[in-house]
Order: C-alpha cells, then structure tokens, then sequence
C-alpha cells in the first residue's frame, strides 16, 4: 500500500515549489481582475467602446455582454487567459514529472526499485492530474470568495462548471504532453507540442467562426467543447465533460504503453 | 522475500525468435537448472542504437554468492549490459536471465531481489539524504534499519544535506547506503567508487567484502581493475561491446601486465634485462630503465638483487595498458 501512495506522493512532492508559483499566480491574476468589477460596472464607457466594434471581432475576443458579470469575467479571465495558463501548467507538470526527469537521469533511481514501468508513469499522471485539481480548486475559491467580496453577482453553479472545464481543458493537454512523452523523452519535444496545440486549439476556437468556410472546424478545438456553449451563461450539457475526460484517459494510455515499451534514457 | 532460486522462468529473446522454436518445454526445464547455480546469466547478448553496436555479443555467467568483476574502459559497454539486466533498455538480441528470472517479464519481482547502484549517477536536487532514504523504502517495502545506520556511520553521510549541496563523491555514497541497505540478495554496481577518496574507497571494499560473507551476490564494474582486483573473485574485461578476458583474479593477475621502473646505482645491466621472459619494450639508458613486464616479476627481481639498486617503481598500468596484449587477441 505504502509503495502505491509512494509512487503519487513522491511525484507531488517534486510539484510542491510549482502550486506556489502557479497557485499564487492564478489566484492573484483571478483577485485582481474580479477586485475591478465595481470600478468597471459603474462606468458605462468601455461597454460602449465595446460595443462600437465589428461584431465579428467582439466575438472571437469573447467581448460580448461585457457589461455583465458573465461577460465580464468571460472576456478578462474564462475566454483565454485562464485556460490557456492552466493548461500550460499542466504540460510543464507533466512535462517536470516524466521527460524531463528521465532526460535528467533522475528516473533511474526509481525505475530500478520494484515497481513496473506502468505503475510508475501511472503514478506520475494521476500526481499531476491531483496537482491540476488542486490548481482549479484553488482557482475556483478565489472566484467564489472574491465574488462574494465584490458583490459580482453571478450564479455559483454556473462558475464552478466554467472552472471545473478550465481545469478539465488544462488536464487534456497535460494528458497529450504525457503521451508524447511515453514516446519519447525530449522535453523540449513535449512542451512544443504541448504548447502549440493549446494555442492552436485556442486559434482554431476563436478566428475560425469569422470564416463562413472555416466555421464547421471550429468544432475540432478542445478549447470549443470545453467552452464553446458559454458556459458562464448557459449550464454546460454533460458531453462537454466526457468529451474531455475520454482524450485525457486515451492519452495517458497511449503514453503510458510507449513508457513500458522503449529505451529508458541515461544520463 | 525468499531467497530461494525463485521461480522459474521462460527466457524471452529480443526480437530473435529462432530460439523459441526449440521448444517451451525443454528450456524450460534449462532454467530450473541455471536458476540453482547462476545469479545472473547473459547469453550472446547485442545491443545496438542505429549504427553504433554498443554490445556486440555478449556471455556471462555470474555464480550466486560471488563477487564478479566486470572491467573495461570508459565506452566498452559495461553500463550498455548493466542497464540491460535491470530492464532499463531492452537487448537487440541475446538472452538475459538474473535470479533466475526474465527482467523483462518479471522485472519488479526480479528489482526487488536486486539494489542497483547506477553509474551516470542522479539523484533529485532538492530532496534531502534522508527523504531520499525515506522514499525508496517505502517503494521497496523497507530498508534494513540496522544496515542502514551502520553504512550512515561508516561511509560519514550526513543525511540532512540536499543532493544539489552535496559533491559527486557525497552523493555516490548516498546511492552506495540505498543499495547496501536493501534487503538484496543481488548488488548491481556501476562503477561505484567513482569520486570517493581513497580511504571511502577502502570503506567501500570492506561493505562488498561483508556483502560476500553474507551470502549476497556482487556485480561490480569498474575501469579500474585493482579496485575489482581487492574485491572480487572472479572477473571478465570488457573491450568494444565483448568479453576479451575472463577468468579467476589470481589468473588475470598473471597475464597483466605492470610497468616497470628502475634507477640502478651504476650502469643498467642492460643485456642481462633484454634476457628477461616477459619484458617488453626495455628503454635502458645509462642508470635507468623503463620497461613493461607481463607474467610474474620473478626473474627481473633475481637481476635487480643482484645489482645495487637506487628506486624502483613497479606499478600497474591503466587498463587499456594491462591488458594491450589480450585486446589484440580478441576477435
């Protein structure tokens, strides 16, 4: 039982300094921007600057309704920036844990203990998908609390769906950088195919609608099942979930069957 | 954790499958019998990344309850088949059995009977000693805690320094209490002594040569070959991916070969040290001589009594030196 706790705990150990950073970080950023919703909802000139714009641009910005809590904390925090560092953090957690670690040579300790490739890369993923809970439910305090503070009046259940798919979001990308690398330990691998799909998916999410021919591929961006329905205004329906945890569970498979299969790297 | 033979096993080959056509039934039967007598059993042994073939064909029998040497320069493959046995990477070709069991099959049953101590050492950076200790016990269900104490005390580890604060030789010995401290039947050392200071060094042959009297089997590498010399009582040198040499210590001893020089007090008898069996290359040059020596240094000594003599250095070469003679007879 002890080895089993071990092979999680000892991984978030290692991610201790990072729930720091990340854990201020994001706390911080969240604070501070729901801190100017009074300052913000009691002068009318920015909604209308808003407003002045090509909708088309409003709409790939997340800007619509900016005047209202759900806009407002849509267009600042839940269309990109919140979601787009989570799941950066997730790739470098995952990332910290598997490929650059084995880079380093600081697997091989481990690996030659009693314990099967498998459950050591098991061990790590489900240690990073803690670490991203901890992260999101950190997050999602700070909003609730700093809501309540502010008198931003916003349904709580509507919040916490937007965090919980945030943090979902973040989790499949950190899914994919375990998968790349099961296949191969090159960090510098894993965190540009990390990032590049996040931002991709961000891209593909946003600029695509403005396309009458690009739109229907809207539909391939995480970021759009995640948060295309809005899920600030309208209650997020359950395949939003399942279509992110079942790539999340897939890519850590896939990964975790290239760990058990290759060359562990040496120092 | 028995200490028994342990189960035994179906050696798999690696992608060589002509072997498996001899029958499940027979090699099984073949194991039983290895799996008494041999604690690690390589046969024809390959491993190759692309172009380069760091293995080239390897065979090894280590008996349990020995101390084996395994010698070779820098780059002759001993950390290529050390990794091989632990299941870090997996053979080309050829047959690995340690135990009595498939590394690659059963590899954690197989990890739990083994400590490894691994020669590009890493350990992680912000841990302390002691978390360290903490960490691999309770993934290997537990340290000898007497063990432990004693190896702390012996070796002078300060268990409450992190790794990054601590110098290569430091943290060499942090990996030399993890894998004296397992309750192991097998010890894999790769090049163990590698920055510690003489007197660890002689620490260190004192714990293998405890290890020994305690029923333990020890795999050691080294590029070194009197550190193996002291410890061990069998040895294979490793030359380019191959055995060139294996043998008991005593006859390696023999076919080394020592430098060998010489200040005399008058003029060098220089025609009677040509006459020497087993010297090589004598530079004599008015009252010093420098030569090479292979075999026993029995007749040099006779001369060198005879006539007065100033210093004398008898040494042992690096390796690569030692055994010149057996690289060039190697295939």
């Amino acid at each position: 039982m002890s080895r089993v706790v071990e092979l999680v705990a000892g991984p978030l150990r290692h991610l201790r300094r990072s729930t720091l950073g990340w854990g201020i970080g994001l706390a911080a950023l969240v604070g501070l921007t729901v801190a100017f919703w009074p300052a913000f909802r009691d002068s009318s000139g920015i909604s209308q600057a808003i407003d002045s714009l090509p909708s088309g641009l409003v709409e790939a910005f997340g800007l619509e309704d900016f005047g209202t809590p759900a806009g407002f904390l849509r267009g600042n925090l839940y269309e990109f920036i919140v979601p787009l560092l989570l799941a950066i953090a997730a790739i470098a957690a995952a990332n910290g844990l598997t490929a650059a670690e084995e880079d380093s040579g600081r697997l091989e300790i481990y690996l030659a203990q009693p314990v099967s490739r498998g459950a050591l890369f098991l061990g790590r993923a489900l240690a990073v998908a803690a670490w991203v809970a901890v992260i999101t439910i950190l997050i999602l305090a700070v909003q609730l609390a700093s809501d309540s503070i502010v008198g931003l009046a916003i349904d709580t259940g509507l919040v916490v769906a937007t965090v919980v798919l945030c943090g979902l979001l973040a989790l499949a990308h950190g899914a994919l950088a375990l998968a790349v690398a099961g296949w191969s330990a090159r960090p510098a691998l894993v965190l540009s195919i990390g990032v590049a799909v996040v931002v991709a998916g961000y891209l593909v999410a946003a600029l695509f609608p403005l396309s009458d021919v690009l739109e229907p591929l809207q539909a391939l961006s995480p970021w759009e099942w995640a948060l295309g329905g809005d899920p600030l205004v309208n209650a997020a329906e359950p395949w939003r979930y399942v279509s992110l945890v079942v790539p999340t569970v897939a890519l850590t498979i896939f990964g975790l069957v290239g760990f058990t299969r290759r060359d562990v790297r040496a120092a | 954790m028995g200490s028994g033979g342990g189960p035994a096993s179906v050696c798999i080959e690696a992608r060589n499958e002509h072997n498996r056509q001899t029958g499940g039934g027979s090699r099984h039967n073949a194991s039983v019998t290895t799996a008494d007598r041999s604690a690690i059993r390589v046969e024809a042994l390959r491993k190759h990344y692309g172009s380069l073939q760091a293995v080239r064909g390897i065979d090894l029998d280590v008996r349990h309850g020995e101390v084996f040497g395994f010698v070779g320069p820098n780059g002759a493959g001993k950390s290529t088949t050390i990794r091989c046995l632990l299941d870090l990477i997996r053979p080309t070709s050829g047959r690995i059995e340690v135990l009595g069991l498939d590394p690659r099959a059963q590899g954690v049953e197989m990890r739990s009977r083994i400590a490894y101590v691994p020669g590009e050492l890493r350990l992680p950076e912000r841990m302390t000693s002691r978390q360290l200790v903490a960490s691999i016990a309770r993934l290997r269900g537990g340290l000898d805690d007497r063990r432990r104490d004693d190896v702390v005390e012996r070796l002078g580890i300060d268990l409450d320094r992190r790794m990054r604060d601590l110098s290569t030789g430091n943290r060499r010995k942090v990996a030399l209490l993890l894998a004296f401290a397992a309750r192991a039947e097998l010890l894999i050392l790769d090049e163990p002594t590698s920055g510690l200071d003489p007197l660890m060094q002689h620490e260190f042959i004192g714990l293998v040569r405890e290890a020994r009297a305690a029923g333990t089997t020890v795999f050691l590498s080294s590029h070194v070959l009197s550190e193996v010399q002291r410890a061990a009582d069998r040895v294979a040198v490793l030359k380019d991916g191959r055995v060139v040499v294996e043998g008991t210590v005593d006859e390696l001893r023999g076919r080394a070969r020592q430098r060998v020089e010489a200040w005399f007090v008058g003029e060098a008898p220089a025609d009677e040290i040509r006459a020497v069996p087993g010297i090589v290359d004598p530079l004599i040059d008015g009252r010093r001589l420098a030569a090479t020596l292979s075999g026993s240094p029995a007749p040099l000594l006779a001369i060198l009594a005879r006539h007065p003599v100033a210093s004398l250095v008898l040494e042992e070469p690096d390796l690569e030196d030692a055994f010149l003679g057996l690289y060039a007879e190697a295939p």
